[in-house]
């Protein structure tokens, strides 16, 4: 035990002391957390994704739909509540605004000289408080401009606010165990750099030559990788918790279960490809090669619904999909690529195949 | 150089291929016990081979090799525990100092000596606290052989220590492992320098191409193959070799790099010979000189190539 912790301390202070792997393993996934949370966070040039429910279905709401859709920032999709609903929680739409029946009678009446008003529903997330709060805002505006040229400032429309828990692609709650699922993997994928130059320089080989067994040596590096995954972890979902407002609403074990699982698993491939691989200069390269596709393809960044068919079946081969989707759903309640069972499983898999080819196929010298 | 009692190597008809190549193809030796022995040979000879074997690094295909009596393919762990070893060019954990290096290895071994104290034996006290990537070549090669000596081992491996090390830095080396004999330990080096074969080694073994060609101390391997002594000088007309043949104590006369080169088994009678010939042909003879042969002869009378191409 105490040889494995020297060991591993050896690790730490060579990993601490490499600025470029440094830069990589913690501070290279934190900058994406604050470019990511920034852009779909605080922004108000991305336009938001707005479900439209015409309850009234007249001249009058159709003249304030197209109000509506004059507002820059929002964009509109029509359908019954129930769908915009189901749309919202699915994280298709980021709110949902329903203009009620009796809307054309309001204005009638109103005009008639008995006034009389309605209310605009709108279904806003409160765990986006930003999104929600822009919506609402464009909302109001909207009723304003209808009150005033409809008659004068009487209030014919109010708007009542709903709160609807959703799930929205372009936020920072999807962003943040998404990102730290892209951590993770580039965690175990670059493992492989420092064990194929360990192996070029020969210091697994000297190594080799002392009475230490060979699985202390295994273990130390598995060892520090979970270290840093939990770094990683704590610092990732820090900043989102303190800066960006997420809210993590799954249980500590089983989020905590979930990034050890993604840890072991890329560490695996980590180790297969550190097996294949002869020069440092070629583990650098071939790890970018496999890091870069998956970090783009495997819906971390958007929804891998927006990629063509064919990116799509090739996304669903990688074991990032799958991280990212276990980690939002464990996480934020995302909503889902395939089921939780099927996230594991697929993650297991991947593992337990790295893991038996390594063991084949790894070399110490 | 005292010998008794149980050999700490022995190899017996070792041999061991890479695909179609035979590294060692039937080696044969035994180390005794506070020996220095050392492998010599041009790169590719079979010496890391067979040092790697007898370190427990690589399984031998074939043959019976042992330390300390223990057989290398069964018993490697004892084996590790008490001996030190020294590996070819490694480069170990750039970003640790050298304290942390000792420290580590030192933890790998379930006895070990203080850290303080290698480090003045190999002294390096002021760079104790240097991280490995910033020593010089000579620090690091003494670094390596601090390393080796971590767990007090009896049996000491020494793979080419000195090579792409200056002068200076090499002979501070020899020292360093002459120290190591006199506190009674065995070494077993290899090497492609002949100097350092001559000036560490009780005994050599000459390798090429997986065979040992020759083994003895250097003035045996020498003494075998050159009963003569090399009487060489310049002049002006040269002399004529066929002449020089017939001389006193000549057994062969030859020109070599432009030198006249006479080998002789009475070096006196030679070269009273030579100057009353010389004087004779009215000629006189420069830069007289008498070498002895050295082990790079051996080497070139042995393979008919040179140690360094």
């Amino acid at each position: 035990m105490k040889t494995l912790l020297g060991l591993t301390v050896a690790n730490v202070k060579s990993l601490v002391r490499d600025r470029a792997a440094l830069f990589w393993t913690i501070f290279f996934p934190i900058m994406f957390v604050f470019l990511f949370g920034w852009i779909f966070g605080g922004g108000g040039d991305t336009r938001i994704s707005v479900g439209f429910v015409d309850q009234d279905g007249t001249a009058v709401s159709a003249s304030l739909r197209q109000a509506f859709a004059a507002v820059p920032l929002l964009t509109l999709q029509d359908g019954t509540l129930d769908a915009e609903k189901a749309a919202m929680q699915h994280g298709d739409v980021s709110a949902v605004i329903v203009i009620p029946k009796g809307l054309q009678a309001a204005l009638v009446q109103t005009r008639s000289g008995h006034p009389a008003s309605v209310a605009i529903q709108l279904y806003g997330d409160p765990s986006q408080n930003q999104t929600t709060q822009v919506v609402q805002g464009a909302v109001a505006q909207v009723a304003n401009g209808f009150n005033l040229e409809a008659q004068g400032g009487s209030a014919i429309l109010t708007v009542s606010r709903e709160s609807l828990q959703s799930t929205n692609l372009s936020n920072v709650a999807y962003l943040v165990p998404s990102i730290l699922a892209m951590a993770l993997m580039q965690l175990g994928v670059f493992a492989a750099i420092p064990l194929v130059q360990q192996r070029e320089k020969g210091i697994l080989k000297r190594i080799g030559a002392t009475p230490l067994p060979r699985w202390k040596l295994v273990g130390s590096n598995i060892l520090l990788r979970l270290m840093v995954a939990v770094v990683d972890a704590v610092l990732i979902l820090g900043i989102g918790i303190v800066f960006f407002n997420v809210q993590i609403v799954g249980s500590l074990p089983a989020s905590a279960g979930v990034v050890l699982l993604g840890a072991t698993t890329f560490l695996a491939i980590g180790f297969m490809l550190a097996s294949f691989l002869k020069t440092e200069e070629q583990a650098t390269g071939v790890v970018q090669v496999v890091q870069i596709p998956m970090m783009f393809l495997s819906g971390i960044f958007f929804s891998f619904d927006f990629l063509p068919g064919f990116l799509q079946t090739v996304a669903r081969l990688m074991p990032l999909t799958y991280l990212g989707d276990a980690m939002r759903q464990v996480m934020v309640n995302g909503t889902q690529v395939a089921p939780l069972g099927v996230d594991l499983a697929v993650l297991t898999g991947w593992l337990v195949v790295c893991l038996a080819i390594s063991a084949r196929s790894f070399r110490w010298e | 150089m005292t010998q008794s009692g149980e050999p700490v190597i022995r190899v017996a008809d070792l041999r061991k291929c890479y695909g179609e190549v035979k590294a060692v193809d039937g080696v044969s030796f035994e180390v005794a016990r506070g020996e220095v022995f050392g492998m010599l040979g041009p790169n590719g000879a079979g010496k890391t081979t067979t040092i790697e074997v007898l370190e427990g690094l690589r399984a031998p295909d074939s043959g019976t090799v042992t330390v300390f009596g223990l057989d290398v393919v069964h018993h490697p762990e004892a084996i590790k525990q008490r001996i030190g070893v020294q590996l070819q060019s490694v480069s170990l954990y750039p970003r640790l100092t050298v304290t942390e290096l000792l420290d580590l290895f030192g933890s790998f071994f379930s006895h070990h000596l203080p850290t303080k104290q290698l480090i003045d034996a190999v002294d390096l006290g002021d760079r104790a606290k240097a991280r490995s990537m910033n020593l010089s070549g000579g620090q690091q090669q003494r670094l390596s052989i601090a390393l080796a000596l971590v767990n007090d081992p009896e049996l000491v491996f020494l793979d080419e220590p000195t090579t792409g090390l200056d002068p200076q830095a090499r002979r501070s080396l020899w020292d360093l492992i002459k120290g190591l004999q006199e506190k009674g330990k065995s070494v077993m080096l290899t090497t492609h320098y002949m100097e350092e074969a001559t000036e560490l080694c009780d005994r050599v073994a000459i390798m090429d191409h997986g065979h040992i060609l020759e083994m003895g101390s250097v003035p045996d391997l020498i003494g075998r193959r050159f009963k003569e002594r090399a009487v060489f000088f310049d002049s002006a007309p040269k002399l004529p070799v066929d002449q020089l043949a017939g001389l006193a104590g000549v057994t062969r006369a030859a020109r070599e790099d432009g030198q006249t080169v006479l080998y002789s088994k009475d070096v006196p009678g030679t070269i009273g010979a030579l100057l009353s010939t010389a004087d004779g042909l009215n000629v006189e003879p420069h830069n007289l000189g008498i070498r002895q042969a050295t082990l790079e002869d051996v080497f070139l009378d042995l393979t008919g190539r040179a140690l360094r191409d």
